[in-house]
């Protein structure tokens, strides 16, 4: 059953006031699919990501999650479960060790005397250590987050993400503040991630190349419409080209 | 394997936080807890005062008596902190050692202006205007003085950090040019301090109104002057007019530094500035002219034969001449004074602990990121309402000095040293849940969203989210509080709250002056443990 649909967009409008940030989206999203979202800045990728996680309400439109109805979408625990979040690695909280980093990705599961005494002797510690053990971070278990790279601190995030197992990964700019070097590493593993957990991912990106190297498909928008939509090896520069287009000239 | 040492490093800051806890705990056993504690009328005095709150005394004669106080304590504040800036200039250029050299000579001259800095700031205003009103006699200028040295201490320390941390290029550039080390000070030093040193000096004039206040207990006039007759007289409802008073003085005074260190840190020159140039040099000739012609206090009948005379007397007792058997050389009063330092102690620990409760209590909805949903993203209909109520609370706290807390306690407690922990803890629970506040509003929000977003509940969002991010800053502010509150603790003493500082006052009635001298020398030694204890404690949260 590849073919199992798990986003559907259907005629999707967004405004924010009177400008309008994205206009009559559709398009359908696959279980395990990886999309890489492009386009110059201003063109609504953020917008569609927290549009897709459900922070923000469409003005018009349909969005359809499967397995997830509108009630649940109201219940953060349940819609955890469903979509995760992951940007640049600014929102880890940085004096704690990178261990409750990682487990508060089971914050969701975890109740108020559980998540009190884990922060003593941390809880379920073998399935933080195996999550930094994929991503190649198994010695820095008790290191205080503010003290990694920045690469580093990106792989904590996706350790959190292993940890909290959503179906659904959203990634706003995930490599946006690294150098290309840990740029590369993050992004390779978090696609070696995805397609072993059989997730789906989506994630806005600024570089092209990436989105031909580690993406199934790429979706181009700008000024709040998709440009295009065509899986990555059928990309091409002229395609490329008009995306980035300066207005003026056009 | 690096997994060891940061295992320890980060359980260090747990086993600090629960010693912390274990000492307030132990502090607490310093009490005898039964009834025994409250005076046999204390309750039905509670109400009264309480009552009283509503219902403050607003007639003409009262108005009149409270504006004039007002004055009065204003202008003890300013004349006191002029003369505290000279100081602090003075010494605080010479203790920041960049008119010295590398020489050895230099770096002792450098570090013996910063110990007098030290002693200056060490010891309280009050017990500088008790020393001074021995040997002056009831003069304005004991309480001005009383001010200006600890604020001077205070103020040029901080005066000689900014000066020693000011960037090196430019200076060497200057010094490349030739330039002597007066003129590097003229066209480096003070170019780039200026503003840093303007705003912590108005910084400080909020506090030193309320010192000025309290300068009335050794019985200088002023608003505090007036609550204390009122208290006497039993007349709660005037002794809240006075209050409001003072409160309103201090948040005026508040407001205009903050409104002005704003203004001076600007890029663009705002109107602000000059008007509060104006404003401060009226305050200062006002002041100045006040208790000249006014209170015509003559400053060089300070020094008469009579005064000469009387100072002479008060620090030859004090150094126990003449004296057969001076208290600094008697065991048994060794033994006393250090039992009644032990208590001191504890009644600071207890202090910073009660505030520290109350301000964990109250310090989340406090925030103003909190009150309008922005950081738990679930704004609540209440929220500006516990906001507003518990903001009002931390003004009240903050706004009414220690010893006037003190004061009233007094009337509900039995003398002891639980009526000296509360009323420190009330004046500092608003200072500290302020502060802490702060910190929460400076939250980088990120991260708890994200928390948010993952499913956490507002419970676990405040244990993995806030707490870990804002408790260092936090343990910075209590445990910088706690060496004020040491600094304090002989203040309370004075009416009675227990520790070194009623045995202080007694000491004084009954002119045993060498009694003083150790009494003074053990408060020193106090002050400067704990100021080594806290700096300790800060480098391990670290």
């Amino acid at each position: 059953m590849a073919s199992e649909n798990i986003i559907e967009v259907q005629k999707l409008h967004v405004g924010f006031e009177r400008k309008i940030a994205l206009s009559s989206l559709s398009f359908s999203i696959q279980k395990g699919e990886r999309v890489a979202l492009i386009g110059p800045s201003g063109a609504g990728k953020t917008t569609l990501l927290n549009t897709l996680a459900t922070f923000i309400t469409p003005t018009e439109g349909e969005l359809q999650i499967t397995g997830l109805n509108h009630q649940d979408s109201k219940n953060r625990k349940k819609l955890a479960k469903k979509i995760g979040m992951i940007r640049q690695q600014f929102d880890l909280v940085s004096p704690l060790p990178v261990i409750h980093n990682v487990l508060a990705g089971r914050l969701a599961d975890w109740g108020f005397f559980k998540s009190l005494f884990s922060l003593l002797v941390p809880q379920e510690k073998t399935l933080a250590m195996k999550a930094l053990d994929r991503v190649g971070l198994k010695d820095k278990l008790y290191a205080r987050t503010s003290t990694l790279s920045g690469g580093e601190q990106q792989r904590v995030a996706l350790a959190r993400l292993l940890v909290q197992k959503p179906e659904i990964i959203l990634a706003d700019e995930p490599v946006a503040s690294l150098d290309p070097a840990r740029a590369e590493d993050v992004l390779s593993i978090l696609a070696k991630l995805v397609t072993e957990e059989n997730q789906t991912l989506i994630a806005s990106l600024h570089s092209v190349e990436y989105a031909k190297k580690y993406f199934t498909r790429v979706i181009a928008l700008r000024d709040g419409e998709i440009f295009f939509d065509l899986p990555s090896e059928k990309i091409e520069d002229q395609n490329l080209a008009a995306l980035y287009e300066l207005k003026g000239k056009s | 394997m690096s997994a060891k040492p940061d295992f320890f490093r980060y359980y260090k800051k747990s086993y600090l936080t629960i010693i912390l806890i274990g000492i307030f705990v132990w502090s607490l056993f310093a009490v005898q807890w039964n009834s025994d504690l409250i005076h046999a009328g204390g309750f039905v005095t509670i109400m009264q005062m309480l009552g009283a709150l509503f219902q403050p005394d607003f007639s003409k004669e009262i108005l009149e008596l409270a504006i004039e106080s007002t004055w009065i304590t204003l202008s003890y504040a300013v004349a006191g902190m002029t003369l505290a800036f000279i100081i602090a200039f003075v010494l605080g250029v010479l203790a920041s050692g960049i008119l010295f050299g590398e020489s050895r000579i230099s770096i002792l001259m450098k570090s013996f202006f910063r110990g007098l800095l030290g002693f200056l700031r060490a010891i309280h205003e009050l017990v500088w205007a008790w020393i001074f009103v021995a040997s002056f006699g009831l003069s304005p200028y004991a309480a001005i003085f009383a001010l200006a040295l600890p604020y001077g201490g205070i103020l040029g320390r901080i005066f000689a950090d900014m000066l020693t941390d000011v960037p090196k290029e430019p200076i060497e550039a200057l010094n490349s040019t030739g330039a002597s080390k007066f003129q590097v000070l003229l066209y480096g030093y003070l170019p780039m301090v200026k503003t840093n040193i303007l705003s912590y000096t108005m910084y400080r004039f909020e506090c030193s109104i309320r010192s000025s206040a309290i300068m009335s207990f050794v019985g200088l006039g002023g608003l505090g002057y007036q609550i204390q007759l009122s208290l006497d007289d039993l007349q709660y409802d005037e002794v809240w007019t006075f209050i409001y008073f003072l409160i309103a003085i201090v948040v005026l005074i508040d407001l205009w530094s903050s409104q002005l260190r704003n203004k001076l840190n600007a890029p663009s020159k705002h109107w602000f500035v000059p008007f509060s140039s104006i404003l401060t040099v009226f305050l200062v000739a006002g002041s100045w002219g006040y208790v000249y012609f006014v209170d015509k206090a003559s400053f060089l009948a300070l020094f008469s034969q009579e005064n000469l005379a009387y100072a002479k007397k008060f620090f030859a007792g004090m150094l126990g001449i003449g004296e057969e058997n001076p208290a600094f050389l008697d065991r048994e009063s060794w033994s006393n004074a250090l039992l009644l330092t032990y208590d001191t102690l504890r009644m600071s620990i207890m202090a910073i602990g009660f505030s520290t409760i109350v301000m964990f209590l109250t310090v989340i909805p406090a925030a103003r990121n909190v009150a309008n949903g922005t950081l738990t993203l679930a704004p609540k209909w209440y929220s500006w309402i516990s906001f507003g109520f518990i903001r009002l609370c931390y003004i009240f706290s903050r706004a009414i000095p220690e010893l006037v807390w003190a004061m009233m306690i007094i009337f509900i407690l039995k003398p002891g040293i639980l009526p000296g922990a509360i009323a420190l803890a009330l004046h500092n629970f608003g200072i500290l849940g302020k502060l802490c506040a702060e910190v929460i509003e400076d939250l980088d929000e990120r991260p708890i969203r994200h928390l948010s977003s993952s499913g956490a509940s507002k419970a676990q969002i405040l244990m993995y989210g806030v707490i870990p991010s804002v408790l260092p800053q936090f343990l910075t502010y209590i445990l910088y509080r706690w060496e004020v509150i040491m600094r304090t603790t002989i203040v309370v003493g004075f009416v009675g709250a227990g520790g070194l500082g009623q045995q202080f006052k007694l000491s004084m009635s009954f002119f045993h002056y060498t009694d003083l001298t150790l009494l003074l020398f053990c408060y020193l030694i106090l002050v400067w443990i704990s100021d080594y204890i806290s700096e300790w404690a800060r480098k391990t949260a670290r």
